[in-house]
């Protein structure tokens, strides 16, 4: 995001936050987040898709409401003025493309009127349909799932995203030659698609709060956290959306600290940072150990202030909306080893990572009639789950590695914590504080070689960089 | 009846999991944030509460959010029993 969104995003939390109040809270902060999901979609080369890709989030989102509801949240009376407002978006939207000046909430000119009816149609049909569905079978919430996997697939593997734009160049009657794996950019989807699984799986085991289109859709696209977490929990973000609020001198100032630190996080330290960080072109320009070592560890602390920029930018915004959004980050690199490391980083990823695939898998492997040996579980589990985390950012052979990486670590100082928790349990605190430095100065070396793989574009840069850390290249 | 939970939570934490019978854990003393107890242990503690309170802890609540100390965990056993 560009400092000018954030600024724009800043006005309008201020905006919508005066305006939120009472009974149409959640239809206020659904209208503002719906405009946010036009508004932060970058432009595409394929045509018109920078308008379609938020509408189909839209579209999305209401229909896997209609999926998750309760029956009593169903009715038409109490859910009208959500789906009004989101027709009514799309529409107003569509019509900016009369305007005489460029497009300024959606990143090109609209496609044309008829197709966007014809889409908010579609998009009806499919609630409709979804409602229908959700009465006669548990079934299609796995299979609501299993769709947004699949979109997911699309987005991540780079075969899958050129020729899907290869086929939308030539539905467009454009030139396909010019179709890339990097053109289709869908913003926020992979948070979007974490919010919507979370919502679909805690249906399935009974634990979804009943919510109406709007409070359900103000959770999924919430602009603050849309384009980079934090993940937050629907029965959480219920309990800040349904109490009263009424911007206070504590909530100002605590969001203008988040929202200052965050700032100067991301534009001073992370973009200052990132003229040196490890990237595939320095990375084949420096020639000695020692200067490589400072590319990745100026790599380490940008992709660090960066992303932890952002979330004291969401919070701080959520803030001024009456949200306490959750923390994302606190001081990972000064953890003592990788398991807590992996408690600090990201953690609303992990959390949602560990609810949803983790522990029922580690349970499952753990009740079997035969249980296997505990640290052949470990090994699985942990291999499986940071796998899929590094999966998660893209399907390449260096994600997956970084996330292997990753799980090998924690399965590592799981086994040796296991053989000397109970011995290092009696050292004198001296000496726990020594080993607690040494582990924390390991462990931050140990996720600096992980970045590697992450900062690197193939497997063949990273294993050359791992030579010139070493000295043998 | 809350200090038979206590006990036997507490009990099952320090021998199993922490490897240390003799060693005493505060009603208060953070588990998961403090990093005592790790992500598979913690399966393992919500498999022991099943078993032995017949109390389920479903796989999304198993997190600092939803108990941090043995006080909490005792209480969200007690407000399920």
């Amino acid at each position: 995001m560009t400092l000018t969104i954030i600024l724009v995003s800043m006005a309008a939390a201020l905006l919508a936050g005066w305006l939120a109040r009472g009974r149409s809270r959640p239809l206020v902060l659904l209208a503002f987040s719906a405009l946010a999901v036009y508004a932060f979609q970058p432009a595409l080369p394929v045509r018109h898709l920078d308008f379609w890709l938020p509408t189909v989030t839209l579209a999305l989102v209401a229909a896997s409401w209609a999926l998750t509801a309760a029956p009593e949240q169903r009715s038409w009376r109490a859910n009208w003025p959500a789906a009004a407002i989101l027709a009514g978006i799309v529409l107003l939207l569509g019509l900016t493309r009369f305007l005489p000046f460029d497009a300024f909430l959606t990143a090109s000119r609209p496609p044309q009127t008829f197709q966007i009816v014809l889409a908010i149609l579609l998009a009806a049909a499919l609630t409709g349909a979804a409602l229908w569905l959700s009465r006669r079978s548990a079934k299609w919430l796995a299979a609501a799932i299993g769709l947004i996997l699949a979109l997911f697939l699309v987005l991540k593997v780079p075969e899958l995203s050129y020729w899907t734009s290869f086929f939308f160049h030539k539905l467009n009657q454009q030139y396909s030659g010019a179709a890339s794996a990097a053109d289709l950019r869908w913003l926020g989807f992979s948070y979007i698609a974490f919010r919507l699984i979370h919502t679909i799986r805690d249906r399935q085991s009974g634990r979804l709060p009943a919510v109406t289109l709007a409070e359900y859709a103000a959770y999924v696209i919430f602009f603050p956290s849309l384009t980079a977490g934090p993940i937050d929990r629907i029965e959480r973000f219920l309990g800040d959306l349904r109490r009263p609020f009424a911007l206070s001198a504590e909530d100002l100032t605590e969001a203008g600290k988040r929202l200052l630190v965050g700032l100067f996080k991301k534009f001073v330290i992370a973009d200052a940072l990132a003229l040196v960080a490890l990237n595939g072109t320095n990375a084949l320009q420096v020639r000695t150990a020692g200067w490589t070592w400072i590319l990745l560890y100026a790599y380490a602390f940008q992709i660090f202030f960066d992303f932890s920029g952002y979330t004291d930018i969401a919070i701080g915004l959520g803030r001024l909306l009456g949200f306490k959004l959750p923390e994302n980050f606190n001081a990972p690199y000064r953890k003592p080893n990788l398991t807590q490391f992996w408690n600090n980083w990201h953690m609303t990823l992990t959390q949602w990572f560990r609810a949803y695939f983790f522990n029922p898998v580690t349970r499952l492997l753990r009740s079997t009639k035969k249980p296997l040996p505990i640290p052949v579980v470990i090994f699985v589990t942990q291999i499986i789950t940071m796998a899929l985390i590094g999966l998660w950012h893209g399907v390449t052979a260096n994600f997956v590695l970084w996330g292997l990486w990753h799980g090998l670590g924690l399965f590592v100082h799981n086994r040796w914590s296991e053989r000397t928790k109970a011995r290092f349990a009696v050292l004198p605190p001296r000496w726990q504080t020594v080993l607690n430095a040494g582990g924390a100065l390991l462990t931050f070396h140990f996720v600096a070689l992980g970045w590697v793989f992450f900062a690197m574009p193939d497997l063949s840069t990273s294993w050359h960089v791992f030579l010139k850390l070493f000295g043998f290249a | 009846m809350s200090d038979e939970i206590m006990t036997a939570l507490a009990q099952y934490v320090a021998a199993e999991i922490l490897r240390q019978p003799s060693r005493l854990i505060g009603a208060d003393e953070p588990l998961l944030t403090s990093g005592l107890i790790d992500s598979f242990h913690l399966v393992d503690l919500g498999m022991f509460v099943e078993d032995k309170f017949g109390v389920r802890i479903d796989d999304a609540e198993l997190n600092a959010s939803t108990f941090d100390t043995l006080s909490q965990l005792a209480a969200l056993i007690r407000a399920r029993q």
